[in-house]
């Protein structure tokens, strides 16, 4: 560029300005007079500023700006701020000092016998800062949305502070949309309300030096991003808050979650933010992040005795065991589902009825850990477990995902809690010193209960002292690894590293395929992944595997914490516990082979037909033709009078044009029912069938998640009686909720009551194919 | 080390990948977002892949009056024609061929010129193709200007009779001194001041910097110094370094200058084998490494402190001043930067005396300059010509004069910065010091044509002087130049300061309206308040220059915006 190019040495006209002293040699300087507005001002060259953070004391130029502080003169400031280094891109603080062009006040050193006019005597100053305030003001037509916490707008009050209308500007609008971001939990970003005054990057990377944001692109299309331009909620971001404090404009803000605020709730009490910071949890938290959260951290306590939270309800927050003892149990019976056909006497319509059992499935497992929410696991033979103060935390999961809460938990000594909500807990998992306290905890507390709900574990030891050997190794080489929703923990092919277990959330499993992603599974709480390709050096694995590296690829579904072990240690598990070994290998061939059939089965079918596969698969659908139905629900009654009153048929499912399609559990591909279940009670058995274990607790979540509806929730009283729980020395019949599958009535006579019973001829069976010819017709 | 490393991975992967950027973040402890910022921010670099063979069309003044928009929407139409991914159409900011129009850069690796819409599309089809692509070269002929003292006879001889002399500073300083030799860039600032101050700041370790990242629409003639005597701006560096005491230079040369790069590095090598830089210059114990740094992009990289920034892998954007470059400069410490042209006078003045150069001034005027003449003349090109020498004589006498049947309408004389002169200007437009000096009494319309071309007289009229003169005759639609100047500085904006970035959009926005007749007269006077906070509130001189193109057409062209007006 030819005219900036030596421009800016004609500003001093030649004159040498003293720039090579640097501040501290100013420190020393006798005090210089400059002229602010006509008065006259006496300062020092530089003073001794202290960070506000580290409390470091660093030499600073005076600048302006501090002069006319110092003097009383008002100068509009909105892209500076005290404690950060000064960028002066805003422009508002516009002086004239006599040169060519105006000079920003936050940025220019004082000298002696300067001359500086302000707004309030330079009419140049106030109208040139008067069209900067309104080249940002047109754009920055921001509404308030209702959920989200603002600060003031600075832009908008600088505007009244200079008599002008905050919300008029004479330049035309830029009519794009400038996007927003609401992937991170606690943070909104919308960028139609940015102004790049580079407060927030400044704050991330020079005040908290957490090296997230940034700007990206050039000129009029430039704009703040994270990391690579990821969404702030998958970014390296650690939710400290400190941009959303330095955001002058509402371009970054608080997401005040959705739903009552905690305080408002009976039974809460206020906690202040100076009791709170006395928590060691707490200590490391930005205080402008926990005021602007003020409601979203309340405290609890209960006397001896009274229930907590009950298993099965929804919730979405977690709790802080300031004091006391509770109870963690399953009040659920361990109960299965149960069909029996009964000869109807009538011999028409066969009922089978479906009743619960104590009694074990052929194929159940020996002793198991149920996993639940909470730093412990509970053992089947006896579901109740003790937390206290050391166990820090539990009802993550509810609070994260929305899990429903996967275990009862009563006080056994009078207890305080603090409930946190979910953007407070995403924060503590985040903070480095409160991560370091809740990773310290898992460690130290729940990595031996985690690891003992881990059948493939817990089932080879026999003898405590072993398993308590085997612990401590884990122990040493396990780290915590947080993921956010559809983060990629790795992919197809990757070089192998580590081991993971699953703590907290859901992984799917997926192969890339022609046609789309192939999920091969959802692994769970209790679950492991990525073993298999961390295996390929064993014998009997040797040409097993589909390729070098990974074979599948694994995202999370939603807020996962995995246990991550590397592959060396992995491998020397492997060498010290041949049980384990040999378990491993077992199931690894068994993964390998059902990918095996998948892939195969995927390469065999057409693409178009793949993309339709589920139901051409399908022998038997029910299909309701809605054009025909009137909608008189006789199907539903039909279905509830089949099956102890309760029905399983929902009219509603997957349609296709005007059919709508109520199958039963087709063992899906992509078995998303299992996704969310809180005791991890949800499983596929060995014939790819799914299977709900016996300690389902009823919460319904799976029922929620079964695209096609096939899930039903039915109580089924039992003939227990046990203390009413809520009334103590009450006794109770046990109404147990149970996730039950439609199955077409399969075992009746191949004549679903549904079908049997339409009076509209609505209703029909038919196999895949002919469902697509029928779909087809309609549509030409 | 990033710019390069990022370099390196877009040759090697086509473009910047995510998981290429996150192994560049482990391996070398840069923060994702460091990276992220400098990836995005520099035009070289892409971070999607290629929707087939990038076709790049000059889209600045001489290249926009002679068919750019015709040929890009003619290209769109072939892109269509031949499907999708197979070529990628857009324009790209002034290319440095503005005497030949319509310049085009095909894969960010070939630079043609004097393309016509036929002769691009054949060249896209064939890069559409993966044929190979011809290679376009320019004259490289020994360049026969006064400024190159070597048109025989072997190249740094100033450098060895100022070794052999006893390396006598305050001899040089002096010459140079008497020389009045200021900046070529057009703001000129005497050089030998910048070089003292930089002398006689304190510290070790000083920098030396060549700008030769000449971006500015219609300005060519650098590439031409650089391409036909590389060794006067390599000398003038080496005189520099062994002035100020600076052992390592940086030469920063816009990537798009292909074949300048490669006469660039070959003579690095020569005079590596010369023993003129090195660890050891000519034998004087002195260290001088000079390296070529190739710019990642952008005009506003000429900026002195942004390119530094772009030195020091940061965005390249222009820094608060003060600290001015001489006193704070790259790595923060004292660098002197100096344009190619004003380091390539150094050998002359440096073996003929400071006169030799102050004398060749006209009218009062001192010194000569090296132009570049672009538009509607017969002969566009790079010239060596007197400073005040003027207006006519550089377009009739130097340039060949106009085309055949038309007339001068407007004259740029610093690309776009110093906005637009017309043929005849009414004196009460006119600085009244101008007119009581340079007008003649009862004049009253000023021959353009008259003035002469020195940086004295012309700032003195309020205009600017540089390297680029562009000429415009009565065919062309000043208002549709004006936006396509104030577009290219709306383009090229860093982003950093709030008139800038913000301003420059607004302002094609109004020009836009305008034109679409959407606007009234009240906008007029909006550009003229927008474009007064922009001069005196940017940051760097684009945003302070980026509305003369608009506000100089209200000033001296009201009729042409009149016509849109009456639209309305």
């Amino acid at each position: 560029m030819n005219v900036a190019e030596e421009l800016f040495p004609m500003v001093v006209d030649g004159r040498v300005v003293e720039l090579d002293r640097i501040a501290s040699d100013l420190l020393k300087a006798p005090p210089i007079k400059i002229t602010i507005d006509g008065k006259e001002v006496e300062i020092a060259r530089a003073t001794l500023s202290k960070n506000p953070i580290t409390g470091e004391l660093k030499p600073k130029l005076t600048t302006i700006l501090d002069a006319a502080q110092k003097a009383g003169v008002f100068i509009p400031i909105l892209c500076h701020r005290e404690h950060m280094e000064p960028v002066a891109v805003c422009r508002f603080c516009a002086v004239d000092i006599g040169a060519r062009t105006l000079v920003a006040a936050c940025h220019r050193p004082v000298e002696e016998g300067m001359k500086v006019s302000t707004g309030a005597t330079s009419d140049k100053v106030k109208n040139s800062v008067k069209i900067l305030t309104e080249l940002l003001l047109v754009d920055n037509e921001v509404p308030r949305v209702v959920n989200r916490e603002y600060g003031d707008n600075e832009l908008r009050t600088i505007a009244k502070k200079l008599g002008m209308d905050p919300h008029a500007s004479r330049f035309p609008k830029n009519p794009n949309d400038r996007g927003t971001d609401d992937s991170s939990m606690i943070i909104s970003v919308d960028h139609n309300a940015c102004i790049l005054c580079d407060r927030c990057v400044r704050a991330c990377n020079e005040v908290r030096h957490n090296e997230v944001l940034g700007r990206m692109n050039k000129g009029f299309k430039s704009r703040i991003s994270f990391d690579l331009n990821d969404p702030m909620g998958n970014s390296s971001c650690v939710s400290c808050g400190e941009c959303m404090a330095s955001c002058p404009t509402g371009a970054l803000t608080n997401k005040k979650l959705v739903g009552s605020n905690l305080v408002a709730e009976p039974g809460a009490l206020p906690v202040s933010l100076d009791d709170l910071f006395t928590h060691e949890l707490f200590k490391g938290i930005s205080k402008p992040f926990m005021e602007w959260n003020q409601g979203s951290v309340i405290r609890r306590k209960f006397k001896q005795g009274e229930i907590i939270c009950n298993e099965g309800e929804s919730g979405s927050t977690a709790f802080i065991i300031e004091e006391g003892v509770v109870d963690v149990f399953l009040k659920s019976p361990l109960n299965h589902i149960k069909n029996t056909q009964s000869s109807g006497f009538l011999g028409l319509i066969k009922k089978f009825t479906t009743t619960l059992s104590t009694a074990s499935r052929d194929e159940e497992k020996k002793a198991r850990y149920i996993s639940i929410d909470a730093p412990v696991s509970l053992n089947t033979s006896n579901p109740i477990a003790q937390l206290t103060k050391e166990d820090v935390l539990f009802g993550e999961m509810t609070c994260m995902n929305n899990y429903p809460r996967s275990a009862t938990v009563r006080a056994k000594t009078d207890v305080s809690l603090l409930e946190i909500r979910r953007n407070v807990l995403y924060i503590l998992q985040r903070n480095k010193e409160s991560k370091a306290i809740l990773d310290g905890v898992y460690n130290k507390r729940s990595i031996s209960t985690h690891l003992r709900s881990i059948p493939l574990f817990a089932e080879q030891f026999t003898n405590d002292k072993d398993f308590e050997q085997f612990v401590d190794l884990v122990r040493e080489k396990a780290n915590l690894v947080r993921l956010n929703p559809g983060d990629v923990l790795f992919r197809q092919g990757d070089a192998e590293d580590n081991f993971y277990l699953v703590r907290i959330g859901f992984v799917k499993i997926w192969l890339k395929q022609p046609g789309g992603d192939h999920v091969i599974n959802y692994t769970g709480p209790g679950g492991m992944v990525g073993e298999i390709a961390l295996m390929g050096h064993l014998a009997e694995l040797k040409g097993k595997l589909l390729a070098q590296g990974r074979t599948a690829s694994a995202t999370a579904l939603d807020h996962v914490d995995l246990v991550s072990i590397s592959g060396q240690d992995f491998k020397l598990i492997l060498e010290n516990f041949p049980k384990i070994r040999e378990k491993m290998v077992a199931i690894a061939l068994e993964r390998l082979t059902e990918i095996q059939r998948q892939v195969t089965k995927v390469e065999s079918t057409n693409l178009n037909d793949f993309l339709k596969q589920g139901l051409m698969e399908a022998r038997s659908l029910l299909v309701l033709d809605l054009e025909k139905c009137t909608r008189c629900d006789e199907c539903t009654k039909a279905c509830s009078d089949t099956h102890q009153g309760v029905t399983r048929l929902v009219r509603e499912g997957l349609r296709f044009e005007n059919f709508l399609v109520a199958s039963s559990c087709r063992s899906c591909l992509d078995p998303y029912c299992m996704v969310g279940c809180p005791v991890d009670a949800i499983h596929r058995g060995k014939k790819r069938e799914m299977t709900i274990e016996n300690w389902c607790i009823g919460c319904g979540k799976c029922a929620q998640n079964c695209p096609y509806g096939n899930i039903n929730m039915q109580p089924f009283e039992t003939n227990e009686k046990i203390d009413d729980i809520t009334r103590p020395g009450y006794k109770v019949a046990v109404v147990q909720q149970k996730a039950t599958m439609c199955d077409l009535c399969e075992s009746v006579d191949g004549q679903p009551s549904c079908v049997y019973a339409c009076p509209h001829d609505a209703a029909h069976r038919m196999s895949g194919a002919e469902l697509i010819k029928k779909v087809e017709s309609v549509k030409n | 080390m990033l710019v390069q490393a990022l370099k390196e991975i877009q040759d090697r992967c086509g473009y910047l990948t995510h998981d290429e950027m996150h192994s560049l973040s482990k391996r070398t402890g840069v923060p994702l977002h460091r990276i992220h910022e400098v990836a995005s921010f520099y035009p070289l670099y892409r971070l999607e892949p290629a929707k087939g063979a990038s076709i790049k069309v000059c889209r600045d003044m001489a290249c926009h009056i002679h068919g750019a928009p015709e040929i890009t929407q003619g290209l769109e139409n072939l892109s269509r024609e031949l499907g999708p991914g197979k070529i990628e159409v857009c324009g790209v900011s002034c290319l440095g061929q503005c005497d030949a129009t319509v310049a085009a850069l095909i894969n960010d690796h070939h630079v043609y010129r004097g393309m016509d819409l036929k002769s691009l599309s054949e060249l896209a089809r064939k890069a559409a193709a993966n044929e190979e692509l011809p290679h376009q070269h320019l004259d490289n002929s020994t360049l026969p200007f006064q400024i190159n003292p070597y048109q025989s006879g072997e190249p740094y001889e100033a450098v060895k009779q100022f070794v052999a002399g006893g390396m006598d500073h305050a001899a040089l300083l002096k010459k140079m001194e008497v020389s009045v030799l200021r900046g070529m860039g057009g703001a000129g600032f005497p050089t030998f001041r910048k070089w003292s101050a930089v002398k006689g700041a304190p510290g070790n370790v000083k920098y030396i910097v060549c700008n030769a990242d000449e971006s500015e629409p219609g300005t060519f003639k650098d590439r031409e110094l650089m391409r036909r005597a590389p060794y006067l701006v390599i000398e003038g560096m080496v005189l520099a370094a062994l002035i100020t005491g600076a052992e390592k230079g940086y030469l920063y040369i816009r990537h798009e200058y292909i074949d300048e790069v490669k006469v660039l590095k070959e003579a690095l090598i020569t005079a590596a084998g010369l023993g003129v830089i090195g660890k050891n210059v000519l034998g004087t114990g002195k260290k001088f490494m000079l390296e070529l740094f190739i710019s990642p992009g952008g005009y506003v990289q000429g900026e002195e402190s942004a390119l530094l920034e772009a030195i020091e892998d940061k965005r390249g954007e222009p820094r608060n001043k003060p600290p001015f470059p001489v006193f704070e400069g790259l790595f923060g410490k004292p660098t002197v930067i100096n344009n190619v042209e004003t380091l390539s006078w150094i050998p002359g003045i440096a073996l003929n005396g400071g006169e030799w150069y102050r004398d060749k001034g006209i009218r009062g005027a001192t010194g000569m300059r090296i132009v570049s003449i672009s538009g509607d003349v017969q002969k566009p090109g790079v010239y060596e010509v007197p400073f005040g020498q003027t207006v006519k004589e550089l377009i009739f006498d130097t340039a060949g004069g106009m085309l055949q049947g038309h007339t001068l309408k407007a004259i740029a004389t610093s690309g776009p910065s110093g906005g637009f002169l017309p043929a005849k200007v009414p004196v009460e437009k006119l600085p009244p010091k101008f007119v009581q000096d340079k007008v003649p009494a009862g004049v009253k319309l000023y021959d353009i044509l008259e003035l002469p071309l020195d940086l004295n007289t012309v700032g003195q009229m309020g205009g600017m002087l540089g390297a680029a003169f562009i000429v415009y005759d009565d065919r062309r639609d000043m208002l549709d130049n004006a936006l396509n100047c104030v577009s290219f500085y709306r383009n090229e904006s860093c982003g950093k300061c709030v008139p800038c970035r913000t301003g420059s959009q607004k302002l094609v926005d109004i020009i836009t309206n305008l034109m679409e007749g959407k606007s009234g007269r009240k906008e007029l006077g909006l550009i003229n308040e927008l474009g007064e906070t922009m001069g005196i509130t940017s940051i760097c001189g684009l945003g302070q220059v980026a509305s003369n193109p608009i506000t100089s057409l209200l000033k001296f062209f009201p009729e042409e915006v009149e016509n849109y007006l009456k639209q309305v």
